[in-house]
């Protein structure tokens, strides 16, 4: 029997886990694959293409190509900023929809139009 | 192969280690418990002691026995193979867990005791020392590490464990995540394989995909529709169908590439590669929605 079942939240771990807790393993889990992805890519056959740049550099910055030299460390961290960079913008598209929404039609706020 | 002490590879491997060790550790301090429940107080600290030493002096030997286990062709992808099992078994749920141990009887006697706590202790540590040697990449040191962190974990540390996977249950999730990275590390580091890998680079990407498909199944099946849920069967089994095809085009030397083909066989093998899973694909759901539709008149006849 292992330690982990003496908890029923953690024997329970894939309905127990926060939403927070989620979005970062599967941002890994994400980081994991694209490292895999520039592992089975040869590099030269896109260079000869033209293609590696175009495709693969995101930003000019960061290469999925590079990351098959990534360790779990680098892979921790760059999920963990993954993670971060969906909540922003999960959170600015929320706002943003919300003042979008009208007011209610019979609410003192709207603005009444009458032609 | 040695790694540098504080590089970034030592340090992501021994990060690995210590989060497999925190999730599969065995529950050794339940065991004991159980185990010499009915002897007399005396000898229940002698079976503590002795029971202890014998589950870490175990545990040593196999610590140091699957270095050398690893080195022999085949054992890697056979250990990666076991890995995938073990991290698919560490997220599946237990709705009752606490109920199964190892250990139910307990011993009359103290050398009976002491055997009982020692053969638990290696087959719950199995697992946890097959998953430190791969992270370890051959590093004795790592091996050594893992071993240091394991022990008081066994020891003493096992209240501190409960309440940090109580508290944050994605750490099972994490461990599960890097079980299923150690298993696809092992695989391509095969030696009998590495040579088919440099072949075949794109199957890389394949056996990433499918590994993580089987490990982390329990996981995306809870968030699955009940319509999506064949999904969890059929997404590792046409990434099966495409490696066998790979594979197949090397042991028997064909071309499954349509744009290499030179004949009518090889290009009816690619149609086959492509489109041949579909009639699997329909007959699979079909049976599926049967068994459930009989599934349903028996509950309710």
């Amino acid at each position: 029997m292992l330690l982990i079942h003496r908890s029923q939240r953690a024997a329970n771990a894939v309905r127990t886990v926060s939403p927070g807790g989620e979005l970062f393993v599967a941002s890994v889990v994400i980081c994991m694959i694209m490292a895999s992805f520039g592992d089975a890519v040869d590099p030269t056959v896109l260079g000869e293409a033209g293609l590696e740049f175009a495709l693969f550099d995101l930003g000019g910055e960061f290469s999925v190509l590079a990351m098959r030299h990534w360790h779990l460390l680098q892979l921790l961290l760059a999920g963990a900023a993954l993670a971060a960079g969906i909540t922003v913008l999960r959170v600015c598209s929320t706002i943003f929809y919300r003042a979008l929404r009208p007011a209610p039609a019979g609410g003192v706020e709207k603005v009444p139009i009458k032609l | 192969m040695e790694l540098e002490f504080f590089s970034a590879a030592f340090l992501s491997a021994l990060l690995a280690i210590i989060l497999i060790d925190l999730v599969l550790a065995g529950d050794n301090a339940l065991i004991i418990g159980l185990v010499a429940r009915n002897l007399p107080k005396n000898t229940q600290n002698k079976v503590i002691f002795w029971g202890t030493f014998g589950a870490i002096a175990i545990r040593a030997a196999m610590a140091i026995l699957v270095v050398y286990i690893l080195n022999v062709p085949g054992f890697m992808l056979g250990g990666g193979l076991a890995l995938v099992w073990i991290a698919r078994k560490l997220l599946t749920p237990e709705p009752d867990a606490a109920a199964n141990h190892l250990a139910k009887a307990p011993a009359a006697t103290f050398a009976g005791a002491v055997r009982t706590i020692v053969i638990a202790d290696a087959v719950m540590g199995v697992d946890n020392v097959l998953a430190i040697g791969g992270a370890a990449h051959g590093s004795i040191l790592l091996i050594v590490l893992g071993l240091a962190i394991s022990v008081p974990i066994i020891v003493w540390g096992s209240q501190l464990v409960i309440k940090l996977v109580d508290r944050y249950p994605s750490v099972i999730l994490l461990g599960g995540a890097v079980l299923a990275w150690t298993a696809y590390s092992m695989i391509v580091r095969e030696p009998m394989l590495v040579a088919w890998f440099e072949a075949h680079p794109a199957t890389k990407l394949v056996v990433a995909i499918l590994i993580f498909s089987i490990s982390l199944g329990p996981w995306y099946t809870e968030r699955l529709s009940e319509q999506m849920k064949p999904l969890v069967v059929l997404l590792p089994a046409l990434l099966v169908w495409m490696l066998a095809f790979e594979v197949a085009a090397s042991v028997w030397k064909v071309q499954v590439d349509y744009l290499l083909a030179r004949d009518q066989g090889e290009y009816l093998l690619e149609g086959l590669r492509w489109m041949g899973w579909l009639p699997l694909a329909a007959l699979f759901l079909w049976v599926r929605e049967q068994l459930i539709q009989r599934s349903r008149r028996t509950a309710r006849g």
